[in-house]
């Protein structure tokens, strides 16, 4: 660990203790992109598999278009913070740390000295400006700042947001809107339009060079953390269009860091060059089996504990993904990223074994029984299901099969259905599905995991579409605990919040959780070191969000 | 004269119906284009919000109108030539993305058509004048065999062995990464080597068409009197052969030729896909999975009207060639 500067360290363990409370975890991975600088050996090119071309890469770095392809756009405009998708511990940017004087007011202190690409200096009405423009615009809005922030003012080197409503956790959110430059965008006429060819951002990489199939970022020589990047170009070639030619180019090793689901990793990829390749799969967000909660059975919660007893998630996990991710804990939490969040009084980390007899007594609680074979209800009917899914979405449609077997053999009728993304969409979203299989969570924020799943308020009536908690969970104590959490501020408080959760989502089952989804990092040592790992796992090694960012910032020429 | 007239009559009524379907398919896909950019973000991983739908939706400007409204709008737009904003691709006009794209297919797949068509009725013609002999069985053996293959599986053989095992040929794409389209020598002579596996695929597997046509048409007119006439004059077999079986059974082929050519500008979505190539077919592609209406339509729109531009030619051309159209008519 290298000294962190005075201001620095309080700012980060303030926030750490205000919203993380994870001190030692937040304050040493803060430091990580710290503005001390022991200058490291730099030089050589990065190369970044990902970057789709359909069929050619457009040129637009506009950070707010979420049709945008160009993941180049992450090194070239920086938020205040990033919180790491793992466990939520915060590596601070364009802020050197934040801090809420009341859970209703967010003041992030700016950091001081810091250029644009174009030498004008940036200041906090930079940071005000581009807030001020996602109100202007609310299609630029994509995570919906403007649904819970009132306002947004600067005095001195700080800006402060006011809120709704008491949400210590949005801060998440606030702190990863990517900051753009006043004195250019200002003379935008439409932003939400705006094919930024030139980008000017106060990162470490500025545009070099654009083609239709590749383009390159140079090292932004004013970066206010310079001494800290080694690389000095990264280039980003488009992927293919085909995935057979992409896996082909990611086992040829012409990539520092890919990003890609390979069955058997180590003969594919490892093997080809056991000395610079390695693998890194962390859990990334928790695939589960969605029951509509509107309909019968489903609403009963013995009926849905009967149905997560008969499922062996090891073997689920096992045909839908090698089994490379483990059986997921029916807290709801990823672990082991958020094991510091699980509540110790439920049984084996939460985690429920297939138990046959165990299910069937559950399904008799909800008045279903054995009879020839079928599990038949009181109607004297056998229970049915159909299950939903993308037909694209290969792992899932493993599981699903799986699935279909294992509550056949407790006498449910299952039936797969399996349209285009955009009908599985449709249907789960009006709530016109039976079950399906989905994914939730992965923010790194217990409170933003469950509340996306889980709050009432996103509980529309059937046909009125939701993105969120579509399988239509209503429950008053977990609305309460949900309020609760996001009001409070201090670590005893936070925890007695996400035990209750834990406890109620183990209770209710909600949702089914089945397996994590995973996260594919695939990686090269040939030029650069400071992967994220197992070992120390300070970001996921997705490159298609702003983790390219702080990943960028921890390598280390090799 | 009637004979055009009718003609261009029913020119104009296939128009219209094909600018409706072109217009009503999309439309009848299930789900919307905020889902299919949901979809793209989901299958990325990333959690996915109802903010993240809501700012899409502005965003894209999905239209609410009514589906009259937008028909008439949709008219209106077509003959202006105005094809709006395509939602793949927010900061280009649908026109300049085709426009980028047609060239990439035009030449591929269009300089492969005709040379498939060149030495596949050549290799007909060879093994019709001597059918039964060893030379037409291997010829219609081969063609057999390569045109049963499925081109993207031909596609994926050949990129494997001819592109990763033993590099002799880019693995993707039309030009090395990094470069941009030119006119220089050096960006020509990339692509051209871009383009050797795509073509061969494409030629290799739709040749047999041509040579089955050929050969068979071959044989009829090598049944008919006026042959076995000539031959009775002593005329050379070669002269026979070309100048009086080939030039007659020629003419089917060259209305099957017009038509494929009128295709051509769709591309060929398959073997673009297998080989990332960035033409047409590409784009449709992703046109379609991004459910992107104003892009499907202006693609559907040149492929169709090109298509009947090309039937509409052949039926004239038909004046000109058959005198017994022009005696029908």
């Amino acid at each position: 660990m290298k000294p962190l500067s005075h201001a620095r360290s309080v700012a980060v363990c303030i926030c750490a203790a205000a919203l993380m409370a994870t001190t030692a975890s937040a304050c040493s991975s803060g430091n990580s992109a710290g503005t001390s600088g022991s200058s490291t050996a730099s030089g050589g090119t990065l190369t970044i598999q990902g970057d789709t071309g359909n069929p050619s890469l457009v040129e637009d770095f506009n950070p707010f278009t979420p049709s945008t392809e160009l993941h180049g756009a992450f090194l070239i405009y920086e938020p205040l913070e990033i919180p790491s998708p793992v466990n939520g511990a915060y590596t601070p940017f364009l802020a050197t740390g934040y801090k809420f004087t009341n859970p209703t007011t967010l003041v992030y202190t700016i950091r001081p000295g810091v250029k644009w690409s174009d030498g004008t200096p940036f200041t906090p009405a930079d940071v005000v400006f581009t807030f001020n423009m996602l109100k202007k615009y609310p299609a630029l809005d994509t995570t919906g700042v403007w649904a819970q922030i009132s306002g947004v003012s600067a005095s001195g080197n700080d800006v402060t947001f006011t809120f709704k409503a008491p949400d210590v956790p949005f801060a998440n959110t606030v702190a990863q809107v990517p900051i753009v430059p006043e004195h250019i965008w200002s003379k935008i006429s439409n932003p939400t339009t705006f094919a930024d060819t030139n980008p000017v951002g106060t990162g470490p990489f500025m545009l070099s060079s654009f083609a239709p199939t590749q383009y390159t970022l140079k090292k932004n020589a004013q970066y206010w953390d310079a001494a800290k990047i080694a690389p000095s170009s990264v280039v980003f070639p488009a992927q293919a269009s085909n995935q057979s030619t992409n896996q082909l180019e990611v086992s040829s090793g012409q990539f520092d860091w890919s990003y890609t689901y390979i069955p058997d990793v180590k003969t594919t990829y490892v093997n080809r060059d056991p000395s610079t390749n390695s693998y890194w799969f962390p859990p990334g967000g928790t695939i589960g089996l969605f029951l509509n909660l509107t309909q019968a059975p489903y609403n009963n919660v013995n009926f849905r504990q009967g149905i997560s007893q008969a499922l062996n998630r090891t073997a689920i996990s096992q045909k839908a993904v090698n089994g490379y991710m483990a059986p997921a804990s029916l807290s709801g939490l990823i672990l082991p990223n958020l094991q510091q969040w699980l509540n110790p009084s439920l049984p084996d980390q939460g985690l429920v074994s297939q138990n046959r007899s165990g299910a069937m007594a559950d399904f008799a609680k909800a008045g279903y029984t054995l009879k020839a074979g079928k599990l038949t209800g009181p109607s004297g009917t056998q229970a049915t299901m159909s299950i939903v899914l993308p037909n694209s979405f290969t792992d899932w449609a493993a599981a699903a099969t799986e699935i279909s077997t294992e509550l056949g053999q407790v006498g449910i009728k299952v039936s797969l259905d399996e349209p285009q993304y955009t009908q599985y969409s449709q249907t789960t979203q009006a709530g016109t599905f039976n079950a399906a299989i989905g994914g939730f969570g992965g923010s790194g924020n217990p409170y933003t995991d469950f509340n996306q799943a889980l709050n009432s308020s996103f509980a529309t009536p059937v046909h009125t579409p939701t993105v969120n908690n579509f399988e239509r969970f209503k429950n008053a104590q977990v609305n309460q605990a949900l309020a609760t959490l996001a009001a409070a501020t201090s670590k005893p408080a936070q925890q007695q919040a996400t035990d209750r959760l834990e406890q109620m989502m183990y209770a209710t089952v909600p949702i089914v959780p089945l397996y994590y989804g995973g996260s594919w990092g695939l990686f090269s040592t040939k030029h650069f070191t400071g992967w994220p790992s197992a070992s120390n796992p300070y970001t996921l090694p997705t490159n298609y969000n702003n983790s390219l960012l702080t990943v960028v910032t921890h390598l280390v020429k090799a | 004269m009637r004979y055009v007239l009718r003609k261009v009559g029913l020119f104009i009524i296939t128009l219209w119906a094909a600018i409706t379907l072109n217009f009503l398919l999309p439309r009848l896909m299930p789900g919307s284009p905020v889902d299919a950019a949901l979809g793209k973000l989901a299958s990325a991983g990333v959690p996915i919000t109802n903010a993240e739908r809501n700012a899409i939706e502005i965003q894209l400007g999905v239209p609410h109108a009514s589906l009259f409204t937008q028909y008439w709008d949709y008219l209106k737009n077509i003959v202006t030539l105005r094809f709006g904003t395509s939602y793949s691709f927010p900061t280009q006009t649908v026109a300049q993305t085709v426009g980028k794209a047609l060239p990439w297919t035009l030449v591929l797949v269009g300089v492969t058509t005709i040379v498939a068509f060149i030495i596949g009725t050549l290799l007909g013609v060879y093994a019709g004048w001597h059918r039964g002999r060893a030379a037409d069985t291997s010829i219609t053996v081969g063609a057999t065999f390569f045109g049963a293959f499925p081109p993207f599986w031909l596609g994926l053989l050949l990129l494997y062995v001819a592109a990763f095992k033993y590099g002799w040929f880019p693995i993707k794409g039309g030009y090395s990464p990094g470069t941009s389209p030119s006119w220089s020598p050096s960006f020509l002579s990339d692509a051209l080597q871009h383009s050797v596996l795509p073509a061969v695929t494409l030629a290799v597997t739709t040749l047999s068409g041509w040579v089955f046509g050929m050969r068979n048409n071959m044989i009829n007119t090598l049944g008919e009197d006026y042959i076995t006439f000539a031959e009775a004059n002593g005329l050379r077999g070669r002269t026979v052969a070309l100048l009086y079986a080939a030039r007659n059974a020629l003419l089917p082929n060259v209305t099957a030729f017009g038509l494929i050519l009128g295709a051509v500008v769709g591309g060929s979505v398959l073997v673009e896909g297998v080989y990332s190539y960035p033409g047409v077919g590409g784009l449709l592609f992703t046109a379609v999975t991004n459910h992107d209406f104003p892009l499907m339509q202006a693609l559907f729109l040149v492929i169709t009207l090109s298509m009947l531009v090309a039937i509409f030619v052949v039926d004239l051309l038909y004046v000109r060639l058959d005198p017994r159209v022009r005696s029908a008519a």
